[in-house]
């Protein structure tokens, strides 16, 4: 298959499902509804996660609002054993995982440093050093293809990530390995407060050819579309073909995290442009309107269910112990050092002098 | 019994590892058919195939990338740096990654991975080529550092390390590959954590690791003869974990301890040395504990680094420091 | 119930923030998240949505008006039960709600940034559970302006043992205490004493053997030494001490006396000090190496006084002797033999001397051979004051009589020289009145 140098689309601006030549969507209807159900209630979850930091609860969180699609829409094209390295945004591609919300909002609560056991969701641990877990994915995807397994890799990771060296070494190894692994890069036009045109000089799909993989733009906001092209990549790597890099052009519509203000570095007039009918979800229920797929008792039961699970995660969050001190050590080492043993001793004798804060 | 070099016991070593697990894979620069640049895996990819023994791209980064993937998959992967010099690409990965993957996940992702790193100097090379950077990793929680002096150690401990469920960076002491030592292999010598006491004596105590234990051994045989002293040498092994038992029971015996390496004295392994043993066998100590190592500088072009490293003069002359205090 | 929500760290190690608006009421019905409140940080304006769903009772800042992270900025009446998720202890358990003070915003991007920094102490409940030595009540212990120096083993062997080092004189290197020394202190606290066996059958005789260690073996080492080295000759005079005896009275029943021993030692010790500058060669030392021979002299006069004490012989020194009056020596030698009597003298109250005095007739004998302090030039030793007959212009009569001695280093003086120092010396207590003369 050929990199093209259109921008995938399949939803146009008045809902309608296009055809393509490559890409193609395979869902029936309810798989077509429990998509809409996803990405409103992953909207609600990350709206909720941003409040309860402001009263508190969290220390910060990183909001994916604005990137729905481009992360539901591509997890939805994985099988359930396939592995995926995130980077810290992905609470919509851990949804369609199963991670439950609040073992993600564990480490944003700073109870751990990672709140889910990778194994059970074959969801990897959130990677907050920028650009580092492709080659996790390079990796693994490796050595699944050396098992004769048929699993595949995806990774997750922004604009900005695509500046780090370890990124490049990533798309390098695992084309010249010929990696049964899809990178997925989320372009959502922002790192931090440096724009898309301060942090690349050429479109980032483009180097994927670069690379000696095939690279191609899809258009984010489009659920369908991300599907698609993701499944696409998929199968091919499924099958021997190797790698992809796929760019989801997409936007950030919260700020880089609950600390950052972004009305110090871009406009409300910028921001608007990506709302309206440009918003992933409204375009995507324009589609289920014209599908015919859409109806009001459909809307609130979809809008009950994410108030309730917001509710659900609000208390759970609240109710959350403090860690025990053992979680200082525990798991540092499988065969830890006599001078750590030693050292949590002398600070459990320690604490012991005191009334206990911890579990 | 024959006379293998510390470089053959080392790919004797690999070579019974991809043996007997048939997850072990070797990975790194120049490791597979040239069979690396020491030639420590001399013959492994020709016997294991391609994908056990892997020559990647120039890429130090990815090569301790892939291997966190490999071993998230479940793999043991015994990546390869090529140089001491060059392992600082992959910092960030062996830090971030590496040391934390095991801590981060709760214990349930392990990284039994066995960095390979010929380091140190004394071999007249050029820039980067002599670094010995045991401190950045000995400081990092999570890591096990190892160090072997001589073949039988180098065989044992890289097995070891390769069987562990921990991360360790094993340094190999590059100007000791091609010294020979009697030896059956396989063998199996101390565990890691366990340093040895590989000359005992009464006076004072010498303690080393990688390429100055033999240094240290040279300098005691020279005290013996010139009536200087009877010293004891320990040969630390591993540096994390710190075999601190074995340490403050020779330093309570001779009251006198001396550590030698070849890395900067500033932040060296030698100031933990010194801060653990002067803490648990102060009241045994008739002089405080001496560092002789290398200069607080940039390793030195080849023609100047016989000053720079400690040879046995400088060791001695640091042991008499402490017998006069 | 009512719940209290304080002012949460809104990520950027905020300090306190400034209310721009309240968007609610107190009395008004909010829901969860609604927006609550405009709480300006750094520049920017951020919406605080609220934590529960109630009532609104209490507004605890107005607009304009500074909250501190941690401090109550609204009161709600909540339906919700008591010992629910919302309870009010749960918000104050979260980390952004700790109370900080110092300056203001350090606008991290990565979380709520540095606590405060007066981070509060924690009180121990259980009282010295801990092997850490937490907080004793230290007693206060006088201590010396310098500590005394010691090894690591020497100290622990001295702690073992009872022996505190501040009361020792170190005989190693710098001064230092050696584990001889300690051993020295534990050796006196048993002199060396042969006293009769407790029960020993009649009849039975035995031989025993006493280790010498400390003090006795020191001073039987530095007796050695100094006869090893020194050519000693000692030469005899005996003096009428009829006026000394007089002066001491005299001084006795000064005003300025009434806190001072004034001892014929006191007067001895002057005229020794003048004659030792009169003659300063008996106030030399001798000092020789492999550059060849020295002869020291100085123009003072440090003047040794034997003390005979329970733990052997000391000898303090009185410094400057020459300059001291007798009053003044009289204090001084009292003070120093107290010091010596009860191992309270330090290094430097035992060192320097340049001319010692060693009064034997205070154990009852008219004289004797003194062993030189070494390296010192002379010592002289004053005996029994006792009257014996004399001869006064021919007529046999009753006289105080002391003899004194002056054992002297033959290498830097001659048998005249210290005569005449000898000679000086009776002069003066025989005429104490001379002594102003110089």
């Amino acid at each position: 298959m050929d990199a093209t140098d259109v921008q995938v689309s399949l939803l146009d601006a008045d809902g309608n499902l296009l055809a393509h030549p490559i890409y193609k969507v395979d869902l029936d209807d309810d798989a077509l509804r429990r998509l809409y159900e996803q990405l409103v209630v992953v909207r609600r979850i990350d709206i909720e996660a941003t409040n309860l930091q402001r009263q508190g609860q969290l220390g910060i969180w990183a909001p994916c609002l604005g990137q729905e699609a481009a992360q539901i829409g591509s997890a939805t094209a994985l099988r359930p054993d396939d592995f995926i390295f995130p980077s810290y945004r992905e609470l919509g591609v851990a949804w369609v995982r199963g991670v439950d919300p609040v073992d993600i909002m564990r480490l944003y609560r700073g109870q751990a440093l990672s709140g889910w056991d990778m194994r059970e969701h074959s969801f990897a641990c959130y990677s907050i050093p920028i650009g580092t877990q492709p080659l996790h994915a390079v990796g693994w995807a490796i050595g699944a293809k050396w098992e004769g397994c048929d699993q595949i890799a995806a990774t997750y990771f922004g604009d900005g990530a695509t500046s780090e060296g370890d990124v490049s070494e990533a798309l390098n190894f695992a084309a010249v390995q010929a990696a049964p692994v899809v990178f997925f890069c989320q372009n959502n036009q922002w790192a931090i407060s440096v724009p898309i045109s301060r942090q690349v000089a050429a479109p980032i799909w483009r180097r994927g050819a670069g690379f000696g993989m095939p690279g191609v733009q899809v258009d984010g906001n489009d659920i369908l579309a991300v599907y698609a092209v993701m499944r696409d990549a998929v199968t091919r790597a499924r099958d021997g073909g190797g790698p992809t890099l796929i760019e989801a052009v997409t936007y950030r519509l919260g700020a880089h995290t609950t600390s950052d203000d972004p009305t110090r570095y871009r406009t409300a007039e910028e921001m608007a442009a990506w709302q309206g009918p440009k918003d992933p979800i409204t375009r995507y229920r324009t589609f289920l309107e014209r599908a015919g797929l859409w109806s009001q008792g459909f809307a609130d039961e979809v809008g009950a269910t994410a108030d309730r699970i917001a509710a659900r995660v609000r208390e759970s969050i609240e109710n959350l112990p403090q860690p025990p001190l053992t979680d200082l050590m525990a798991n540092v080492y499988a065969d830890p050092p006599q001078t750590l043993v030693r050292q949590f001793e002398r600070l459990a004798a320690f604490e012991a002098q005191f009334e206990s804060e911890h579990g | 019994m024959a006379a293998v070099t510390m470089a053959k016991a080392l790919n004797t070593a690999l070579l019974d590892a991809l043996e007997g697990d048939d997850k072990v894979v070797v990975l790194g620069e120049d490791v597979g058919r040239l069979g690396g640049v020491f030639r420590v895996t001399d013959g492994l990819q020709a016997r294991f195939g391609e994908q056990r023994v892997v020559d990647t791209p120039l890429a130090e980064s990815a090569i301790i990338g892939v291997s966190v993937g490999l071993a998230v998959r479940g793999w043991r992967p015994v990546p390869e740096m090529q140089f001491d010099g060059f392992s600082y690409p992959a910092f960030d990965q062996i830090t971030s990654h590496l040391a934390k993957y095991r801590n981060r996940s709760a214990g349930t992702v392990p990284m039994p991975v066995v960095v390979r790193i010929p380091y140190g100097g004394g071999i007249g090379a050029v820039e980067h080529h002599s670094e010995s950077p045991e401190a950045y990793y000995a400081h990092t929680a999570g890591l096990k550092v190892v160090s072997p002096s001589n073949p039988a150690d180098a065989y044992s401990l890289l097995r070891e390390a390769i069987e562990s469920e921990d991360p360790v960076i094993f340094l190999e002491p590059k100007r000791r590959y091609w010294v020979k030592q009697d030896v059956e292999l396989p063998v199996r010598t101390a565990p890691i954590g366990k340093a040895e006491v590989v000359r005992p004596g009464a006076d004072l105590t010498v303690v080393a690791y990688g390429p100055m234990v033999k240094v240290a051994l040279d300098a005691a045989e020279a005290a013996r003869q010139e009536g200087m002293g009877d010293l004891e040498v320990i040969d630390l092994r591993s540096l994390v974990p710190l075999d601190v038992d074995t340490l403050v029971d020779s330093a309570t015996r001779t009251g006198h301890m001396v550590v030698v390496h070849e890395a900067a004295q500033f932040c060296g392994f030698g100031a933990e040395v010194a801060a653990r043993v002067t803490e648990e066998a102060f009241l045994s100590l008739e002089a405080p504990v001496l560092r002789c190592t290398g200069l607080d500088i940039p390793y030195p072009p080849a023609r100047l680094e016989e000053a720079h490293l400690p040879g046995v003069d400088r060791l001695l002359d640091t042991v008499r420091r402490s017998l006069d205090y | 119930m009512e719940r209290v929500f304080n002012l949460p760290d809104l990520g950027e190690g905020l300090t306190e923030g400034e209310v721009l608006r309240w968007l609610v009421a107190e009395g008004d019905e909010v829901a969860l998240n609604q927006p609550l409140v405009e709480v300006e940080t750094a520049k920017a304006a951020v919406e605080v949505p609220s934590p529960v769903a109630g009532t609104v009772v209490r507004l605890h800042a107005g607009e304009g008006q500074a909250v501190d992270v941690g401090a109550p900025l609204a009161t709600f009446e909540t339906a919700v039960p008591a010992g629910s998720a919302l309870a009010p202890t749960q918000a104050d358990s979260t980390p952004a709600a700790e109370a900080t003070d110092g300056p203001g915003p350090h606008g991290t991007l990565v979380g709520p940034g540095p606590r405060s920094e007066g981070r509060r102490r924690r009180l121990a409940v259980a009282s010295s559970q801990s092997g850490n030595g937490a907080a004793q009540a230290a007693e206060p212990v006088e201590r010396p302006v310098e500590r005394p120096r010691a090894t690591p083993p020497v100290r622990k062997y001295a702690r073992d043992h009872g022996v505190d080092l501040q009361l020792l004189t170190g005989t190693g290197k710098d001064g230092r205490i050696t584990r001889s020394d300690v051993e020295a202190a534990l050796a006196d606290a048993e002199p060396v004493r042969v006293s009769a066996p407790a029960a020993r059958a009649a009849g039975e005789r035995a031989e025993r053997r006493i280790p010498v260690r400390g003090i006795r073996k020191a001073i039987a080492a530095q007796m050695v030494a100094s006869v090893a080295e020194i050519p000693h000759v000692t030469e005899f005079l005996t003096v009428d001490a009829t006026a000394l005896l007089a002066l001491k009275d005299r001084l006795r029943a000064l005003p300025e006396a009434a806190e001072v021993r004034v001892t014929p030692l006191a007067v001895m010790a002057r005229a020794l000090a003048v004659a030792a500058r009169l003659h300063p060669l008996l106030n030399a030392s001798w000092h020789e190496d492999a550059a060849g021979a020295e002869i020291v002299t100085r123009d003072w006069v440090h003047l040794g006084v034997a003390t005979d004490t329970e733990h052997g012989l000391v000898v303090p020194v009185v410094r400057d002797a020459d300059q001291l009056g007798i009053l003044d020596l009289a204090r001084e030698i009292g003070r120093l033999t107290g010091l010596a009597r009860s191992r309270k003298a330090s290094p430097a109250d035992l060192t320097g001397s340049t001319i010692t005095i060693t009064n034997v007739g205070g154990f009852g004998v008219e004289t004797g051979t003194p062993i030189i302090n070494r390296p010192e030039c002379a010592i002289v030793a004053t005996g029994l004051i006792a009257q014996r007959p004399w001869v006064v212009d021919g007529e046999l009569t009753v006289r105080s009589l002391m003899t004194l001695s002056v054992s002297f280093d033959h290498r830097i003086v001659d048998g005249a020289e210290a005569a005449r120092f000898l000679t000086r010396l009776r002069d003066l207590l025989e005429d104490p009145a001379l002594m102003g003369a110089f």
